[in-house]
């Protein structure tokens, strides 16, 4: 293009586009993924109820929503209900909670010494890689089929899913911020409580999403392998009797719990994920 | 005048001795080996002076033992081929249909939005729980083993590939972008290696969840797998086999776990930071 | 300055945009007015967050603009504009020579052909030999010859860059200015630089635009007399320093009003 300077021509960038936007249109911008989401849901339920009206679905396997409301209704005030929602509850918390208590100290001892980590490490990886419904017959042998038995399987996924991601923290702990601490002379318990523990505790928090989404399945395979008490219990019995509608409700209730320990766990995960230097996307574990 | 003494260190006369030096060098797996042996032993001794019942747990030499028998009458064998069918057609399936439907998901915002609540609650439902609904519709056989083992990995798979897709790194695709590269390269040429090393995650998570799947569908209804071998070892209270089962799940987990890490560290590289 | 000979052409170019936490109107640029001529080489300069990197990306079609509008002189053939990102722009999965040429091939050019028209930049930027290379086999230094192959490969008359030398080390930096300059002249683009570098618009460049800090506005257009070629010596030169401390002033005069009068 030497000789076109009379005529050269111009590209022009134009500005951004002024729209009016109407109260409801920013509304919409600002809060677009839960609107969109929203619908998203409002529209699976809706294409099921025509699904089913049409008789495209089978109601008799695959309840309608309405089906699965009105036996939610009429669960919700049956005695035995609320009895089996108690059992599974807790089965969860007190399964969870002595996994809890039991993995972190252990995973912070084991992690803080280098050979014992070392040693430990492929007996725990193995032991992790056991599907927990596998273990159920053989926690089966050890205490029978109560309640005694789910708690046992819910402690062990726990364990095993928080033991190994805090030791993995202890071990990777910035040897710089552990050279501070040896530079001011720090105790050996200083050293742990400043500097180890804080630095651990994001690992423990992923540890304890992981364990949160894993022993929901030990709950429900436990309860439909024992047979006893518990809403998978619900579950079976209701399918035995082609009763879809409290089947799907049973379902509803674990998809329920599953929903808020997921979404606990992932804010606690996030809010003592602040302050790691980088954080490696570790992808959901769930159910 | 205070003078801080430094202590003087004598120099050792000689190096480390030779073994110590190979432990040195390969310290994980030396105390790896180490404490796998150590605990297979206090396992054994303790079984055989009686500090426990061994109907509880067992003992590696009769675990062994049933292993021997097990493999050489042939029995165990045909129930490994049968929970290995129901893994690899489910999982694969999953991932055949999981992962596109995945990255077309993650690709486009607006549907990702639609359907992120929707995927949320699935995702967050234990499908154990719908084991029973599965097996009254199609049965005790392959099908429905097959139908929970894709249940499971395909939501997984679903998830974490939309999960890869979203965490492409912004700066790529604005790159991209200002070459006036096409929506179809900019799939191509970013979008897709920027994924990959999250796929391989993604697919080492759902490795365990398919495996999980197969055990649970074998546990409830089947008359064959490793699931049922296990579930009906423990009914006859033959604990050796059931660890024998136990031990070779945890086997293979580990393996598949290990594989496909290897290849998820050969492409560690594509990996982007997230800050 | 005739419009025939104008590269680029900015009148009012302004950029507001809502920040997310605190949902107030921030303005990252006041009102730009901006003429360059074809093969000039321009630096804007400014503090971090002025909003240079900002018009960068309008001018590159990244961004839209909230007002103003910009001309760029085309060629009537493919884009007027290339960028050079900020540090390690790469992709990590493509070889030195794929990077290279990624620009030829998303304008349609065949692989190996745009392979072929890669290879003279390659070594161009002084990176023969290292063509099938990948990206985290290379230094920084290197990494940014890439990536500044890569916006030449394009051919367009204008050359924009974004910070390129941001990330690396003191020495390396000198010494990729230099190399700058010698490319610069090989191949006579229309250069807008970005940077926060005093010594490094003053080096590089024919004209210093000064930019405040946000909201951003051109407080100088500063024309460097100083004669090419420019070797690195010239940094110690008397009318370079003068140059720096011009800005230097300038820029520091406006900070202090800035931080007392009243936000």
């Amino acid at each position: 293009m030497q000789s076109a300077d009379a005529v050269a021509t111009y590209r022009v960038i134009r500005p951004r586009a002024r729209r009016r936007r109407s109260a409801l249109g920013r509304w919409y911008r600002r809060n677009e993924r839960a609107a969109l989401g929203l619908s998203g849901l409002v529209t699976f339920f809706v294409l099921w109820q025509v699904l089913s009206n049409l008789g495209l679905i089978n109601d008799l396997f695959f309840s309608s929503p309405a089906g699965v409301f009105a036996a939610a209704v009429a669960e919700v005030q049956k005695s035995r209900f609320w009895n089996d929602v108690r059992y599974s509850l807790t089965e969860v918390t007190v399964g969870f909670i002595a996994s809890l208590v039991l993995a972190v100290p252990l995973g912070l001892l084991i992690g803080w010494y280098r050979r014992l980590s070392f040693s430990f490490d492929p007996w725990l990886n193995f032991l992790n890689a056991i599907p927990r419904p596998a273990l159920i017959p053989l926690v089966v042998l050890w205490v029978g089929l109560g309640i005694e038995m789910k708690i046992v399987i819910v402690f062990l996924g726990g364990f095993f899913s928080i033991i190994l991601p805090t030791v993995e923290g202890v071990r990777t702990v910035d040897q710089q911020l552990l050279d501070v601490g040896h530079s001011f002379r720090a105790s050996q318990r200083r050293l742990f409580t400043s500097i180890v523990i804080p630095a651990t505790i994001p690992f423990i928090a992923t540890g304890v999403r992981l364990a949160l989404g894993r022993l929901l399945i030990g709950v429900v395979v436990a309860e439909l392998y024992a047979q006893t008490e518990g809403i998978g219990v619900m579950i079976d019995r209701a399918a035995d009797v082609l009763d879809s509608g409290r089947m799907l409700f049973g379902v509803l209730i674990f998809t329920l719990m599953g929903v808020l320990t997921t979404e606990l766990a992932g804010r606690i995960e996030h809010r003592f994920q602040r302050w790691r230097p980088s954080a490696n996307v570790d992808l959901e574990e769930g159910p | 005048m205070a003078t801080v003494s430094i202590g003087s260190t004598p120099l050792r006369p000689a190096g480390p001795g030779p073994l110590r030096k190979l432990i040195n060098s390969n310290e994980r797996l030396f105390y790896g080996i180490l404490g796998f042996v150590v605990v297979a032993l206090i396992w054994e001794a303790a079984g055989d002076f009686g500090l426990y019942r061994r109907s509880l747990l067992s003992v590696p030499s009769l675990v062994f033992t049933a292993a021997v028998q097990d493999f050489g009458s042939g029995k165990i064998l045909d129930d490994l081929w049968s929970s290995g069918i129901e893994f690899f057609l489910g999982f694969f399936a999953a991932a055949a249909v999981g992962i596109p439907l995945g990255l077309a998901i993650g690709m486009f915002r607006r549907v990702e939005y639609f359907v992120s609540y929707l995927l949320f609650g699935i995702y967050s439902t234990p499908k154990a729980a719908i084991a029973p609904l599965i097996i009254l519709v199609a049965g005790i056989g392959l099908e429905s083993k097959v139908i929970l083992v894709f249940l499971l990995t395909f939501f997984s798979l679903i998830v974490s590939t939309v999960a890869g897709v979203k965490s492409a790194a912004e700066r790529h695709r604005d790159i991209a972008r200002s070459f006036g590269a096409s929506r179809w390269l900019q799939f191509r040429s970013v979008i897709l290696p920027s994924t990959f090393p999250f796929l391989l995650t993604g697919l080492r998570i759902a490795t365990g969840r398919a495996l999980v799947g197969v055990i649970v569908a074998e546990e409830l209804a089947a008359n064959a797998g490793i699931g049922h071998y296990i579930e009906e070892n423990g009914a006859f209270l033959q604990t050796s086999r059931v660890m024998l089962g136990i031990v070779l799940l945890g086997l293979f987990g580990v393996l598949l776990g290990e594989g496909v890490r290897r290849i998820e560290k050969r492409y560690e590289v594509w990996r982007q930071e997230i800050h | 300055m005739t419009t025939s000979e104008l590269a680029l052409s900015a009148r009012g170019v302004r950029m507001e945009y809502r920040d997310r936490s605190s949902q107030a109107r921030l303005v990252a640029i006041e009102g730009m007015d901006l003429d360059i001529a074809d093969g000039e080489f321009v630096s804007i300069l400014g503090p971090s967050g002025c909003g240079k990197s900002t018009f960068l990306k309008i001018v590159n079609g990244l961004l839209k603009a909230t007002a103003g509008e910009i001309k760029l002189r085309g060629t009537g053939k493919g884009r007027e504009d290339a960028m050079v990102f900020q540090d390690a722009a790469l992709f990590p999965w493509y070889s030195v020579i794929d990077n290279v040429a990624y620009g030829l091939v998303c304008a349609g050019v065949k692989n190996d052909e745009a392979r072929r028209r890669a290879a003279p930049l390659v070594e161009l930027v002084g990176l023969q030999g290292f063509e099938t290379k990948y990206p985290y086999q290379l230094s920084g230094g290197m990494q940014q010859r890439a990536n500044l192959a890569r916006a030449l490969a394009v051919d367009t008359p204008i050359l924009l860059m974004d910070e390129p030398f941001a990330s690396l080390d003191a020495q390396t930096r000198e010494v990729m200015q230099a190399e700058l300059l010698r490319i610069w002249n090989a191949a006579r683009k229309t250069v807008v630089f970005v940077t926060h570098q005093i010594d490094e618009a003053v080096y590089l460049s024919d004209r210093v635009i000064v930019m405040s800090a946000r909201p951003g506005r051109i407080l100088a257009d500063i024309k460097i007399d100083i004669p090419r070629p420019r070797p690195l010596e010239v940094k110690r030169e008397p009318a370079f320093v003068a140059y720096e401390a011009q800005i230097w002033k300038l820029l520091s005069q406006h900070a202090v009003t800035a931080a007392t009068q009243v936000a």
